[in-house]
């Protein structure tokens, strides 16, 4: 604020004037000359401590659109003008009382003295209280003559080892302008990445629980941010590891060591086959495949299963389903089925030819043309709005989330305002043109510089790709084109660690940064050294998605038994087993459709097809089976749309559902066809086996199941049924009793 | 209003919309016209004899299969026992037929029927009898072959062939440049059905056989859509390694009507010469000039140099998406200074888009304008030069940023004014009722006594903006051709075809050209005819497929008459002063019932098209129109005009079928009555014989059993026919557009006092 703008303000209320000297003098007597000779700043000293009371957070005065009862502050004081005038001008003049600080609106409210919505913030004997009181008294200024600017704030130690249940108690430095370092551990905000595995007080003091791994606390003052990073070591002896068979090993493995966490041995070819065939392909082994597999002495064998998969459809429909939910192809209206089977196949065929990742994304960003002749111009019929698309676009392709930072300073991040309308002027020259279809534009090229409007300066910003500078971009070049040069740009810090991060996620179970699209300083990594070694792979195959699986799947990380040894139960996140995943609601009926030999029709699609091949969400509506198992409506670019937890539903859904019942019952189905053939009970038991589980039976499992086939079954009358109906309906039970294991319903 | 009458309108406005909604769901569209919706076979081998089957709407008493090329002659197809089998045809392919895109069409009751693509290759042809939707029963093709099949719905089609290493093998297939409904997927898979290669976007599959072996290819829609209308040509090819990529002959799109301009040769054609992306890189060129380039690679930009003077003025015209490719040219032609050492760029002119001429339907509620779009994506443009000096001319495609595809060719011309005109017509559509859009193939099968009306488009080149008289020829026999002139500086015109009420059963094709005086040098161009490949009831259901004829069948079907039709009382020219009121009566010839007692007419025609619209009787035999001259500012000439609008016909559809249909009713019902008495007969002379006598008697009693049995079955069909008959005869509301015969007027100037 200028002299002149404080000159209007106390020209709008000259009592104001009276106040401030009545304040000069009671102040002087009261306040000790130390005091006196610091003027309190409304920059560097109210906003913190506003902040750090919660006053401007988003739920309480910081609300868009009008804060609370009538006062507003800028959420989490990035606008401290307009924060000043929202205190000092509006209220009539009640919120602050320098001839009386105590008195002040502000100081009763947030100490409770008078009613409060947010109940009490601040104490009267608080430094926050003592510091806002004598701003007041100061006379309320906005800030003084050669005041300096708060440049940056460290955490010290930024980084340590913590160990179990151990203590840290940070330390928070404020920087400024004038060279000049101000404590301010007791007014930063603190917060954990992850709460289970460390606790941190509002006095930074941090508190490890027993989860061995790595966890970070994300110091936060005035739009600044800080990080401290800490492993928490499990300590325990980690006397072999597997064999490394590639970087993605030696970086588990080290981290492992490090963490003292020893791992699980690597897993047997059942599982291998049955968890790399879901993984990669989206299916169970077939019977003949598991049987080869566990019969092959070939020492390469494990590799020759994944460069199948790689090869196969399977994975290209698998990949393409993943994909196709985050892009949103939604089916709204009926008309929509072209443009939706012609997106997802686009999507489908590009894996299917391992086209590389950049090639795929720079197809999709800058598409033009009509659905039909270019099917990635689909996009554009869902994500209309250039704000919703730059949204998606970071999140999807770079992990970054700049929602925020279209009304105001993203809190956990360095991005601005400027920021997020640089992205979205890189879709400013999006020019569209309807086509014959209803909903549906074609897209072009509009010639004209790119430029995106802040809304809030008003001024027009140039296509700048967070942060930075693409140069200039002539008016006949399409900006989108530029947007993809850079996002495959070498020095892109992004565009290939949220890819590779989302891949891990997708074999892994959990990202090496969680969530896998919200990457930044203040989230670090659980591997960093692994996360920028898969990066650099992945950059240097020119963005192979396949062989960036491969080596994935071909480590033997990735190979770990699922089953945790004396020391890593508790580890979630340093991958020293295999993390079982139940399986996904398309996995998940395909496969019960492979063991029971039942289909399910889903219309416009010839018999027989896949549910992971399904192109978009329109079937989720006819099968409840989809739909309880969390099928994603395809709304959000989020993978968290698709619904992975367990559900009682589920359960019952999967004990007693009636398409459930009927699949079972199939004609021709594998129960009807095991009760019909002639051979030993025990060899079409192994079938069930190797279908449902890629194994042989136990001993134990084969006799249950054995005693089971050859009970007598009575109705409800006590009457024996008849022989055939007898024997259909025990291999009904024996499948559908092994369709309710968790070695069924979990990739493990 | 009080409460009472609120409620009271409220419910009458409830009532007439229920009431509106029961008439428009009772009404059909248009009457009928008879279509040749599908052949199969879609094409055959040059110099061979092919058997094709063919379907139809409203095509009975089927005479002729024609064709739109000579060498292309069909007789009917003759069963065991001489006679025709139904809509079978033997169709002969003459050896110097030339190969590509020709036309099928019948000659049917209500005459000359929509055109159906039949091609004409040189590689050996086969039919898809059966569908084979598995792996396992995939159809074998030889390479070098092509296969006309039908798409099974929500199935796939496999076939298989077998192929050496390193063999370049082409998979095409003919679908939308055919006339299908279908959105063609090729896969060419391993032998176990497992995918390599897919193409989805119309395009060809070009592979290179990674090992000797059999191959699996399979075909699908898109959205796995299928049925009779579903029909593709597949072609399994092998060429050389490095043959350019040719595909399978399509129709031609309606927009390319507009290319080439009249003379135009390309033997002294350019080729661009990369690198040319940047300014700094531009080609040199001399004006005038025609340039081929392309597209190619992804975000390709051409830039070209050349020095103009102040005041030149040059026209510049791309074709690509008349070329049948899916681009969109843009220019942008920059003058050139140099300040110290910068280059100052001024924009000169940006050109995009050959925007059509007359507004074309939306994708909205109901039509506001032709479903037709006689522009284009691609460029007719001026650039007038301000500035001496060097000029740069920037193409780019602004759906090629991502696209890698050298097919993705153009040509550019630059030229001097060389103002002419290109034409095209179609069958009038206009709004029948709330929400119609219909976008109906129309072949011009006249009725009796009826008139229809073509809308003509022209694309004016290089500033020619004189008027344009439209004429045709070679008409059949009773049919007049008025042409409605497309006024100086507008792009409409009207074509009004007549059928006499006695005009007899026949069919011509006909010349339909438009004549203009170009720097005073009389000049005549084609018209051409597009229309739409199949009869959409509703565009939003089913997007409408115009394209271009191959030439304009003319026929009368001799069958139906018109329901009405309106004419001035006196063939003669109706005279009157400028700034005057015309009266003009109209004598109604009404040959059905309607549904309402008036129709709302409006006119076509320059001077008179602002009439206001004006309601005639449908149940009197004359009215009058009324012209205030003075309101129209109509200037002093000569004028051809006509009256246009829409009613509701009680339409009874073939009643001639339901005499025929009885007669052969009656006539099987005697003769069952025949065989029945003499079954009576048999049956007595049975009781009275005895021994060998007996036995023969009770042979001849079964042999006519067998014969009543079969007599009943004819009565039983023969009734189902009447029946039938009977039910199509009934009277049916059917809206279509009724068009008055052409009224000559002529304005004498004001007398000046």
């Amino acid at each position: 604020m200028t002299s002149r703008d404080m000159d209007r303000l106390q020209r709008l209320v000259p009592w104001h004037l009276v106040g401030f000297l009545l304040a000069m003098l009671t102040g002087a007597l009261s306040a000790s000359a130390g005091e006196l000779e610091r003027t309190v700043s409304f920059v560097n000293d109210v906003i913190p401590v506003l902040t750090k009371a919660g006053c401007n957070a988003g739920g309480c005065h910081g609300k868009a659109g009008g804060g609370q009862n009538g006062f507003q502050l800028s959420l989490l004081g990035f606008e401290p003008q307009e924060d000043y005038e929202h205190l000092v001008l509006e209220g009539r003049g009640r919120r602050l009382f320098p001839a009386d600080p105590d008195r002040s609106l502000m100081l009763m409210k947030a100490t409770g003295q008078v009613s409060h919505g947010g109940g009490v913030r601040l104490v009267a004997t608080s430094e926050g209280y003592s510091l806002l009181r004598q701003w007041i008294q100061q006379g309320k200024h906005f800030n003084s003559e050669g005041e300096p600017d708060l440049v940056s704030i460290v955490v010290d130690p930024a980084r340590g080892s913590v160990k179990a249940h151990g203590y840290q108690q940070l330390k928070s430095l404020a920087h400024y302008s004038d060279g000049s370092v101000r404590d301010i551990t007791g007014l930063a905000l603190y917060e954990c990445n992850d709460d289970a595995m460390a606790e941190v007080t509002d006095a930074g003091l941090v508190t490890a629980s027993d989860i061995p791994g790595k966890v970070a606390v994300m110091v936060r003052y005035q739009g600044k941010i800080a990080v401290y990073s800490a492993s928490v070591p499990l300590g325990a002896p980690v006397e072999t590891l597997p064999a490394s068979r590639n970087f993605v090993d030696e970086l588990v493995f080290a981290n492992l060591k490090e963490l003292g966490v020893p791992p699980s041995p690597v897993c047997d070819d059942a599982t291998f086959l049955r968890r790399v065939s879901i993984d990669i392909g989206g299916r169970l082994p077939t019977e003949t495949e598991a049987r080869e597999f566990l019969a092959s002495a070939d020492a390469d064998k494990r590799d020759r299963a994944i460069e199948s998969l790689l090869r196969s459809p399977d994975y290209a429909d698998y990949f393409a389903n993943k994909w196709t939910a985050l892009l949103k192809n939604r089916r709204d209206d009926a008309s929509d089925i072209t443009s939706n089977f012609a997106f997802h196949s686009w999507i489908r065929d590009s894996l299917l030819a391992n086209k590389p990742y950049d090639q795929l994304v720079r197809e999709l960003l800058a598409a033009t043309g009509t659905v039909i002749a270019n099917p990635p111009v689909a996009w554009y019929k869902r994500v209309k709005d250039p704000k919703s698309q730059i949204e998606d676009v970071a999140q999807l392709f770079l992990g970054v989330r700049m929602q925020c930072a279209q009304c105001h300073h993203h809190p956990f991040e360095r991005w601005s305002q400027d920021d997020y309308y640089g992205l979205a002027a890189f879709f400013s020259q999006v020019g569209r043109k309807p086509t014959d279809t209803r909903g549906e534009d074609l897209i072009f090229h509009k010639r004209g510089t790119a430029g995106s409007k802040n809304v809030k300066t008003g001024l027009t910003v140039k296509p700048a790709a967070l942060g930075d500078n693409v140069g200039e971009i002539a008016p006949d070049e399409d900006p989108r084109l530029r947007l993809a040069d850079w996002m495959s740009g070498e020095s892109n810090p992004f565009f290939a660690k949220a890819l590779v991060n989302r891949y891990w996620k997708h074999f892994f179970k959990r990202g090496l940064i969680e969530p896998e699209d919200d990457i930044r300083d203040t989230n670090p990594s659980t591997n960093p050294e692994l996360l920028a070694a898969l990066e650099d792979h992945f950059r240097k195959s020119d963005f192979n998605l396949k062989d960036l699986v491969r080596v994935i799947a071909s480590s033997h990380a990735y190979q770990l038994s699922a089953m945790p040894n004396e020391h890593n139960l508790a580890d979630r996140q340093n991958y020293s087993r295999y993390y079982p995943k139940r399986l996904q609601a398309e996995v998940l009926l395909d496969a019960f459709h492979q063991l029971t030999g039942a289909t399910t029709s889903f219309a416009n699609l010839p018999a027989g097809t896949r549910a992971v091949a399904l192109p978009d969400n329109s079937y989720n509506k006819s099968s409840p089976f989809l739909r309880v198992f969390g099928r994603p409506e395809s709304t959000s670019v989020c993978e968290c749309e698709r619904v992975q937890s367990a559900s009682l539903a589920q359960s019952l859904h999967l004990i007693n559902a009636s398409d459930i019942k009927s699949k079972l019952a199939t004609s021709n189905g594998r129960a009807d066809r095991l009760s019909k053939e002639e051979r030993p009970d025990a060899e079409k038991i192994g079938e069930l086996y190797m279908v449902a589980f890629s194994r042989e039976p136990r001993p134990d499992e084969l006799r249950i199941a054995l005693d089971y086939l050859a009970q007598e079954r009575t109705d409800a009358a006590g009457k024996p049924v008849d022989k055939t109906k007898a024997t259909r309906e025990n291999f009904e039970d024996l499948v559908w009793a092994l369709t309710n294991t968790k070695e069924f319903l979990f990739n493990h | 209003m009080n409460n009472h009458q609120h409620v009271v309108s409220v419910a009458a406005i409830i009532a007439a919309l229920l009431g509106a909604a029961a008439t428009t769901s009772a009404q059909s569209v248009c009457l009928p016209a008879p279509r040749l919706l599908t052949t199969m076979p879609m094409g055959g081998q040059l110099g061979s004899e092919v058997e094709v089957t063919i379907t139809g709407q409203t095509i009975e008493d089927l005479e002729q299969l024609l064709f739109s090329h000579p060498g292309i002659t069909a007789k009917p197809k003759l069963g065991t026992d001489g006679n025709p089998e139904p809509n079978k045809f033997m169709v002969t392919i003459a050896s110097d037929c030339p190969p590509g895109i020709h036309e099928a069409r019948v000659m049917s009751r209500l005459g000359v029927s929509s055109s159906r693509v039949f091609t004409v290759g040189t590689l050996v042809e086969v039919k898809q009898d059966q569908p084979a939707t598995t792996v396992a029963t995939a159809m074998p093709l030889q390479v070098n072959s092509i296969c006309n099949a039908t798409l099974p719905l929500r199935a796939v089609n496999h076939y298989s062939f077998e192929a050496k290493k390193s063999q370049r093998i082409i998979v095409d297939c003919a679908a939308k440049g055919i006339d299908s409904k279908m959105n063609p997927v090729l896969i060419i898979a391993d032998a176990e059905g497992r995918d390599l290669v897919v193409e989805r976007r119309g395009g060809a599959l070009d592979f290179t056989v990674p090992d000797d072996g059999t191959y699996v290819i399979k075909v699908h829609e898109l959205t796995f859509k299928g049925g009779a209308e579903y029909f593709y040509r597949l072609v399994v090819q092998e060429v050389a390694a490095d043959a350019p990529l040719s595909r399978l002959p399509s129709v031609r799109s309606v927009s390319s009507f507009s290319w080439p301009p009249a003379d135009f040769s390309r033997s002294a054609s350019t080729p661009e010469t990369e690198p040319n992306n940047k300014h700094a890189q531009a080609q040199k060129i001399s004006l005038p000039c025609d340039i081929t380039g392309s597209f190619f690679p992804a975000a390709d930009v051409d830039t070209f140099e050349f020095v103009a003077k102040k005041g030149d003025v040059w026209w510049v015209e791309v074709a690509s998406e008349r070329l049948g490719r899916p681009t969109d040219a843009s220019i942008i032609v920059q003058h050139v200074s140099v300040e110290g050492s910068d280059e100052k760029l001024t924009d000169v002119v940006e050109l995009s888009d050959i925007l059509s001429p007359v507004k074309r339907s939306s994708n909205g509620y109901a039509y506001d304008g032709p479903p037709y779009n006689a522009g284009s994506a691609d460029i007719l443009g001026k650039v007038e030069i301000k500035e001496d000096g060097v000029h740069r001319l920037q193409l780019s495609d602004l759906f090629g940023g991502t696209r890698n595809d050298p097919r993705n060719e153009y040509c550019l011309i630059v030229r001097k004014a060389a103002p002419d005109f290109a034409l095209v017509a179609w069958a009038l559509h206009m709004e029948l009722r709330n929400g119609d859009r219909n976008a109906l193939s129309k072949p011009i099968a006249l009725r009796g006594g009826s008139t229809m009306a073509f809308e003509v488009v022209a694309v004016r080149r290089d500033g020619f903006d004189g008027e344009i008289e439209l004429s045709m020829e070679d008409l059949p026999t009773g049919v007049t051709a008025v042409g409605l002139k497309i006024p100086a500086g507008q792009s409409r015109g009207i074509m009004l075809l007549t059928a006499q009420q006695d005009a007899p059963r026949g069919m011509h094709i006909a010349k339909f050209s438009g004549r203009a005086m170009v720097d005073g040098v009389e000049v005549i161009r084609p018209c051409q005819m597009a229309s739409m490949a199949w009869p959409v009831t509703n565009a939003w259901s089913e997007i409408p497929a115009p394209r271009l004829l191959a030439d304009i069948p003319v026929s009368v079907g001799g069958s139906e008459f018109a329901a009405i039709s309106i004419a001035a009382t006196e063939s003669k020219v109706w005279e009157a002063t400028a700034g005057a009121t015309l009266q003009v009566p109209l004598k109604h010839i009404l040959r059905e019932d309607f549904s309402g007692a008036t129709m709302g007419l409006k006119a076509f025609g320059t001077g008179f098209d602002r009439t206001p619209k004006f309601d005639v009787s449908l149940k009197a035999d004359q009215s009058e129109a009324v012209f205030n001259l003075g309101t129209l500012k109509t200037v002093p000439g000569d004028y051809l005009i006509a009256f246009y609008g829409s009613a509701v016909t009680k339409y009874r559809y073939n009643p001639e079928a339901v005499t025929a249909a009885e007669f052969a009713h009656k006539r099987a019902q005697q003769e069952a009555a025949d065989v029945a008495k003499e079954a009576e007969r048999l049956a007595q002379d049975a009781t009275a014989a005895s021994g060998d006598q007996k036995t023969e008697a009770e042979k001849a009693i079964q042999a006519v059993a067998e014969k009543k049995k079969a007599a009943d079955a004819a009565v039983a069909a023969a009734a189902k026919r009447l029946q039938d008959a009977k039910k199509l005869a009934q009277p049916k509301d059917i809206v279509d557009i009724i068009v008055s015969e052409p009224i000559a007027i002529r304005i004498k100037p004001a007398e000046t006092k």
